[in-house]
């Protein structure tokens, strides 16, 4: 982890975030807009990386 | 040659225009173009407006948002992380200056043009900006102490008893812990959003995520997001710190935001 990466806090902000902007929030269809499915897509897998962070932010801590 | 060679200028060089969501055309956002930076490299956030709405808009390159790069570019966590950032960023600027409606992100257009026909074909939005002012989001996690455990010694349970006896006690005691804190979570996730629902002027109850999601030892039995009234903010509060009194030895709660209302838009643009 990166050293203004390190706190729990900072991780536990970044999860509700990306729950937020990549999950949530009013879908319309930009012309260029990415697909609902792609961001889908790398929300899972953003999410999955967020939790083995925190998972081993929380095993450093104990 | 080089790697653009070939291309259209626009594949590459050209900009478009990002949306970070919708306010009220004619509301004061004083100051929001120097508050904050957005996703474009170093672009000013400035607004478009049609009729009676307005949308909070900053101009993008395509070498970073084309149709074809951003599906690469998302595949990058630390672009993706500073970029999710920065759209938060835009609205959290917002948020405190006028009501406004939270777009997913990526939505990006190709010209001013387009962003005010989107206006248009979205008026109906006005009346859902009208319902938000005044309001924000909090979220509230809950998570079982992963420690806790519910169960009581059956009668008899603690008397002596030979080895088969004893592996019998000890596996139906798992189980009968295994299903107190099944209950436990689905009467503290009920409860404790009822409590927080009633200090706000709407609630929603997400999905619960497994551990593996949370990257905590604790099962989650509260994912709630709250669209609070700044007038009853500390009747929120309040409501929240009897909760984790009251079950304080046995749930964590975590309490996230001011945030933009992501969760209380219609997520298919309010139609």
């Amino acid at each position: 982890m990166s050293v203004e990466g390190s706190t729990i806090g900072h991780e536990v902000a970044l999860v509700e975030l990306v729950d937020r902007v990549l999950n949530k929030g009013v879908v319309l269809s930009g012309d260029i807009t990415l697909s609902v499915a792609d961001v889908d897509l790398v929300y899972v897998g953003l999410r999955v990386l967020l939790a083995s962070a925190s998972t081993l932010d929380r095993l450093d801590g104990e | 040659m080089t790697a653009s060679a070939g291309r259209p200028d626009q594949g590459s060089r050209g900009t478009a225009l990002y949306v970070y969501g919708i306010v009220r055309a004619g509301d004061d956002l004083g100051g929001l173009e120097t508050a904050t930076e957005g996703v474009g490299a170093g672009a000013p956030i400035e607004l478009m407006s049609d009729g009676e709405l307005a949308a909070i808009v900053g101009e993008v390159p395509l070498a970073d948002f084309g149709q074809e790069v951003v599906m690469e570019r998302i595949r990058d966590p630390a672009w993706l992380e500073e970029k999710v950032r920065a759209h938060e960023a835009v609205l959290e600027a917002v948020l405190p200056r006028a009501p406004l409606v939270p777009f997913r992100f990526g939505t990006v257009f190709t010209d001013e043009e387009q962003v005010r026909r989107m206006l248009r074909e979205h008026d109906q939005l006005r009346t859902t900006l009208d319902e938000l002012e005044g309001t924000f989001e909090l979220g509230v996690k809950g998570f079982l102490e992963p420690d806790w455990v519910a169960v009581t010694p059956a009668p008899g349970e603690d008397e002596p008893a030979s080895a088969g006896t004893s592996y019998l006690r000890r596996k139906q005691r798992d189980l009968r812990v295994a299903e107190a804190r099944v209950e436990s979570k689905l009467s503290l996730g009920a409860e404790s959003h009822d409590v927080l629902a009633a200090a706000a002027r709407d609630a929603v109850a997400n999905p619960l995520q497994r551990p593996e999601a949370t990257g905590r030892s604790g099962d989650m039995f509260l994912n709630g997001a709250y669209l609070v009234d700044a007038a009853r903010e500390s009747e929120f509060h309040k409501a929240f710190a009897d909760l984790e009194r009251r079950y304080a030895e046995l749930a964590t709660f975590e309490l996230t935001g001011p945030w933009p209302p992501y969760n209380f838009v219609e997520a298919e643009g309010g139609l």
